[in-house]
């Protein structure tokens, strides 16, 4: 009991500071976490390999950075926005590219095929390997047969160099808002915004909910199946791309091969503790899950940060398998 | 865009040049369907021929394959005594495989693979890839953390050793003796067992009541948990700098004295052997059981298997549990053979390492899994300066099996009628024996 008090008390003493790092954070997961949701609403199947989605765009936000324009220090004006921006769509388009890719090489063979649901998986687990293994190898001295790869990537972490000079722009219950943390809440708001119209009142969005709902059905109303289901991986792709932009701007972390499989499995959490297929489900439960965490930090330390998730990812199966605001798949 | 009758490409040549965007569209979609028939005629055209070369190649082969027909129907008219005989042969041609070199002047790939560390690594992974077979390949269900398994052994071992208490010791002050093999400790590893099979009940009767591909995100994450975990307890799992001093087992009964000395000793091998074996029996009696069948029912359609009255959570939780003991087993005996343990050896690349070996050798298959954990741990040995591709290539082949083949190396007749679709009736009671 008493332990349960402490762990109040320590949250207590940070609450404000725990809710701005968790709403940040959340709102990178809640982006990462409707690749899964999406793709699951329409093809009934975990995508493994979006946390490499995630991973790539790490790098595209490196090469921008480092090898376009070739930045060492902190930027500041119209050069600022536009590196950002430039950033970003770099990312987007890697992310959502390879994402396209993945669905194109290790999901339709599969699907043409009408192969068991652990086949999928298993490709995906593969492919999610592959480009790992693939950013490893391009440290420009491995070959695949008579191709050298190019020096893109390699074992290490690589350090991207810091665009934004980190500063104080209002104070809410005495918690600082940094620049970097409005300019991750901003973006995600936008682009969460964008996709809820898009999913909802766009004719491709209409496609998307019509296969959700029931895939046969939609084919035989003229619906064009593969390219809905591509156009869901780009749109998941293209948000992870985002997120993973975004996640580099504000946690200042490295580009890096592994770096996609945490993120990864907490968007993963996020998108079951919402209901998984369902949109709006996502983004609540992406909030939710950086909150939980984020109030962890105070409470039991950080080094257990990354156990929160998964605790709260098998509690919510537990007691509420279909997710807090339910699997309304195609809704 | 096989809807609409539009003119055939060659009318549409003859007609002026028109550059009305819809006139250009339609002559897309003609080129585009044009391109799809060649395809489909290119298509047929490689399946003739490829029917052509392999009914050839049959024919030429007649005199090698007609006899060893004949053989094979003959093991299974009397597979009374024929399949133990077999057995027993594969068994000793395996024990013998690190004198290899002793005895025959190998090329150095050779020498490498048959050496006691390299085949005592196989024999190992092949006792996990058992174990996960019974999960993945039997029971259907896909399990990514099986590395916690293996953890939860190893700890065991290092904890009811001493070694812990050891390394604590040297880390403070106080005097530390290395703790040495005695005979209780044989014991170690049937409390490895249990300890992995609360484990696995504990995971299991949760999450196994959910649909498969959560299982296989919890499992992920079990394992992640279990080595962070054992990474920050650290008085109870020494924290980041790990257990050393487990000593290495011995047998001293009477004058008879075996002592299994360092991590190149053969002797690891042997011992891993004596399991493989064991477990494959017990596996293969499994399979052919009721709860086998029970398993086969389960991965095929749940819904239809607990209308048929199969338990099937308590058949799941059998596969699991099974899967995790037989981890927990291996975990003991690495323990003792690396002597130090740290918790970034489990981590996540492993438990995937020994899913592809299931996969590769494929699912459901006992001979498969052990011919894909001697793939998976000996090729990158035998071609040594590819090691860094390994990984890579892993991720490449598991796509491509699960395109192109995903029955494996060598299927279970059963199974490959299955993940193949397209199945027969008539070709699966063929199959039933499994």
């Amino acid at each position: 009991m008493e332990v349960i008090g402490d762990c109040f008390s320590a949250v207590g003493d940070q609450f404000w500071d725990q809710t701005r790092n968790g709403l940040t954070l959340g709102a990178i997961y809640a982006m990462i976490a409707l690749g899964y949701t999406m793709v699951y609403g329409v093809l009934q199947l975990i995508n493994f390999a979006h946390s490499e989605v995630f991973m790539v765009a790490t790098f595209a936000t490196l090469y921008a950075i480092r090898d376009w324009f070739d930045i060492s220090e902190p930027q500041s004006g119209l050069m600022l926005i536009f590196v950002l921006l430039v950033a970003l769509m770099a990312s987007m388009i890697a992310s959502g590219g390879l994402a396209v890719l993945v669905e194109r090489f290790a999901y339709r063979p599969l699907r043409r095929r009408g192969a068991p649901r652990l086949s999928f998986l298993i490709s995906a687990i593969g492919a999610s390997l592959f480009i790992q293994y693939l950013f490893v190898l391009m440290d420009g001295q491995h070959y695949i047969g008579p191709i050298k790869l190019p020096a893109i990537a390699g074992p290490n972490p690589q350090s991207i160099p810091e665009v934004m000079d980190t500063q104080q722009v209002f104070s809410l219950f005495g918690s600082s808002f940094s620049n970097k943390r409005v300019l991750v809440i901003v973006a995600a708001a936008l682009m969460l915004f964008i996709l809820d119209r898009f999913v909802r009142q766009t004719r491709l969005g209409r496609g998307i909910r019509a296969v959700a709902q029931d895939a046969e059905a939609a084919s035989m109303m003229g619906v064009n199946i593969d390219a809905v289901i591509v156009t869901t991986f780009l749109v998941g792709g293209v948000m992870a791309g985002a997120a993973g932009m975004l996640f580099v701007q504000v946690l200042g972390a490295p580009a890096f091969w592994f770096i996609g499989f945490l993120p990864g499995i907490k968007a993963f959490t996020a998108a079951v503790l919402g209901g998984i297929g369902n949109i709006r489900g996502a983004m609540l439960g992406g909030l939710l899950l950086g909150l939980v965490e984020a109030y962890s930090v105070p409470c039991l330390g950080a080094q257990w940060l990354n156990v929160t998730s998964f605790v709260v990812l098998v509690l919510v199966l537990l007691f509420r398998p279909s997710g807090i605001l339910g699997e309304e798949v195609g809704h | 865009m096989a809807r609409d009758d539009k003119p055939s490409a060659s009318t549409q040549a003859q007609e002026p040049a028109e550059t009305d965007a819809r006139t250009l569209g339609r002559r897309m979609k003609d080129a585009r369907r044009e391109m799809a028939q060649r395809r489909g005629a290119f298509r047929d055209a490689r399946v003739t021929a490829y029917g052509r070369v392999r009914q050839a190649a049959g024919r030429q082969l007649q005199p090698i394959t007609k006899p060893l027909g004949v053989f094979r129907e003959k093991i299974e008219e009397n597979r009374k005594w024929a399949y133990p005989l077999i057995g027993i042969l594969v068994i000793a041609a395996a024990a013998l495989l690190p004198f290899l070199s002793e005895w025959f002047d190998l090329p150095d790939w050779a020498r490498r693979a048959t050496s006691g560390s390299a085949l005592a690594r196989v024999a190992l992974f092949a006792l996990f890839a058992l174990g996960l077979n019974v999960v993945v390949g039997f029971a259907g269900l896909l399990d990514l953390g099986y590395v916690a398994f293996w953890l939860i052994g190893s700890y065991t071992a290092g904890i009811l050793t001493g070694a812990h208490s050891y390394t604590q010791a040297i880390g403070g002050a106080g005097t530390a003796v290395e703790p040495t093999w005695s005979m209780w400790m044989w014991l170690i590893i049937p409390a490895a067992l249990v300890a992995a099979v609360i484990a696995g009940v504990v995971l299991g009767s949760p999450t196994l009541r959910l649909r498969g591909d959560y299982l296989a995100i919890v499992t992920l994450g079990f394992g992640e948990i279990l080595r962070i975990t054992a990474n920050n307890l650290d008085n109870i799992t020494g924290g980041p700098r790990g257990v050393r001093g487990i000593p290495h087992p011995a047998i001293t009964i009477g004058d008879i004295n075996i002592e299994w000395g360092t991590l190149l000793d053969k002797k690891y091998y042997w011992l891993l052997l004596i399991f493989v074996v064991l477990w494959v029996i017990a596996i293969r009696m499994l399979d052919n059981s009721r709860i086998g069948r029970a398993w086969v029912a389960i991965r095929e359609d749940e819904i239809a298997a607990a209308a048929m009255g199969v338990p099937v959570v308590r058949m799941k939780l059998a596969a699991f549990a099974i899967g995790a003991c037989t981890a927990g087993v291996g975990g003991v005996i690495y323990a003792e053979q690396v002597n130090f343990i740290n918790p970034p050896t489990f981590s996540i690349i492993q438990s995937i390492l020994i899913l592809a070996m299931v996969v590769v050798g494929g699912m459901g298959s006992i001979p498969g899994a052990i011919l894909g954990a001697a793939a998976v741990v000996l090729l990158p040995e035998i071609f040594r300066g590819f090691e860094d591709y390994r990984f890579f290539v892993f991720g490449f082949v598991l796509v491509l099996l699960m395109i192109f083949r995903p029955q494996g190396l060598l299927p279970s007749k059963r199974r490959k009628a299955e993940l193949k679709g397209h199945v027969v009736e008539e070709q699966l009671y063929a199959a039933g024996g499994g």
